[in-house]
């Protein structure tokens, strides 16, 4: 048989460390981005120029060159700017940097999608300009963007595994670390693919149900 | 009293309010009627601090009301053509959010106040169920409440009967005429002249961003000739 089941069974100690580092790594990206892509996005709607442009290029830079850069250029320029961090550290901030780009994009469509009467209702009630955002637009931009948002995680699971150039023991690089010991190439590489499926698979479902809960439509 | 003096409002070049003056007193209407595009939303859109005018005043009892702090002072209060609920909250939190984060109330006050405001518009047992899932009807009556809490003293109504069937306009005219009762001062915009033929106020025909006819509803009512300009723009609408 191709596939060796009992390499599968022994390696899983090993697999399953790796795949704790790789949900590590996309959780720490993801809240980074979340975070920092929603300022961005809020940077981006307020109809200042100057700060529009900023995050417009920064936007352009993170998404126009490869992830792979970014987390090369982190482990080596952070330590030059006197921050000495692990590589797991230094790659959960790189991806979240990344991701933020990806997120921001995705919550500013969000905020867009609010009508301009939620914005009008809330201004003649008398709400700040501060609580119309936190309150009235936020909540309802995130609900609408929950798929993307959803969907961006689950590519920063995957993604994650460019974390291995820096050193950071997560699934893959476990996965590699049993290749090179055992040569059985297409085993591990099925037990990892299977690993993969069922972190990803279990991120939508969780997703699903959030939208599912977040729903205004749902019973209550 | 409220007593608006040469209002005017002018967009690219195109004037869409032209030397509006009216007063109206505690427990009055004033309804607004006119076609689509003549001013009516402009208007009340003004009064409540959502788009500046040009130049005219506003006197709230005598008071000077600066256009771009309007809405600061809760003085006026608006019900929206399509009522523009917080459909991500309940129709609890509707009401009790801008009273916690604006009027500074307790979360208790709060829900005091929501309480014994959807007891009164019928709305008691719906108060945890999320405002996206109200019919017509109930989201008018939660949009009405929702202004209500915050006390102003002027109430405005853009288009309310627009979205809804002839059974719910009377319902909503009897809302209407019920916040006068209570002393509010009413400020209607509309085309629907349905609804002005079950209220008893001032009757402000619009054309143009201009009002050209000015009649008591009763007067109208009465003697329907004396005003020919209403009566032929109901008679184009019935």
């Amino acid at each position: 048989m191709i596939i060796d089941f009992p390499l599968i069974v022994d390696s899983l100690p090993l697999l399953i460390q790796g795949a704790f580092v790789t949900l590590k790594i996309a959780l720490g990206g993801c809240l980074i981005g979340i975070i920092l892509g929603t300022a961005l996005a809020l940077l981006h709607t307020s109809h200042h120029a100057l700060l529009q442009s900023l995050v417009t290029c920064y936007v352009i830079i993170i998404r126009g060159t490869p992830m792979l850069i970014q987390i090369l250029c982190a482990f080596y320029v952070l330590p030059q700017l006197g921050l000495k961090l692990d590589t797991l550290s230094t790659a959960i901030i790189a991806i979240g940097l990344n991701s933020a780009a990806y997120i921001s994009q995705i919550v500013k469509a969000g905020i867009s999608s609010v009508g301009m009467g939620q914005r009008e209702a809330a201004a003649a009630l008398g709400l700040s300009k501060h609580d119309t955002i936190r309150f009235i637009i936020l909540p309802q931009a995130l609900r609408i963007a929950l798929p993307a948002l959803g969907n961006e995680f689950v590519t920063l699971v995957k993604d994650s595994s460019l974390a291995s150039v820096i050193g950071v023991a997560e699934l893959s690089k476990q996965g590699r670390f049993i290749i090179s010991k055992t040569y059985d190439g297409i085993t591990v590489f099925f037990a990892l693919a299977i690993l993969y499926l069922i972190i990803t698979s279990t991120i939508s479902l969780i997703v699903a149900q959030l939208e599912k809960r977040m729903s205004c439509d749902a019973q209550n | 009293m409220l007593k608006i003096e040469k209002l005017q409002k002018s967009f690219k070049n195109q004037i869409i309010l032209h030397n509006i003056s009216f007063s109206v007193n505690e427990g009055e209407i004033a309804l607004f009627l006119g076609s689509s595009g003549v001013g009516k939303s402009t208007l009340l859109r003004i009064l409540t601090g959502l788009d500046p005018a040009d130049s005219g005043s506003i006197y709230l009892d005598n008071e000077l009301l600066d256009f771009h702090t309007i809405n600061t002072t809760h003085a006026i209060g608006m019900v929206f053509q399509h009522f523009n609920l917080f459909e991500h909250l309940t129709v609890e939190q509707n009401i009790t959010l801008p009273l916690e984060r604006v009027l500074k109330y307790s979360a208790e006050q709060a829900q005091m106040i929501a309480h014994n405001l959807l007891k009164q518009y019928g709305l008691e047992d719906k108060k945890h169920v999320y405002a996206a899932r109200l019919s017509g009807g109930q989201k008018q009556r939660l949009a009405i409440a929702r202004a209500i809490a915050m006390k102003p003293r002027v109430m405005c109504l853009d288009e309310p009967t627009s979205a809804l069937d002839p059974v719910l306009t009377s319902y909503v005219a009897q809302n209407i005429q019920h916040l006068a009762d209570n002393g509010y001062i009413v400020l209607v915009a509309t085309h629907d002249t349905a609804l002005l033929q079950q209220l008893n106020c001032t009757i402000y025909l619009m054309s143009k961003g201009s009002i050209i006819e000015v009649a008591q509803s009763q007067n109208f009512k009465n003697d329907p000739h004396a005003y020919p300009l209403i009566k032929k723009f109901i008679a184009g609408h019935e």
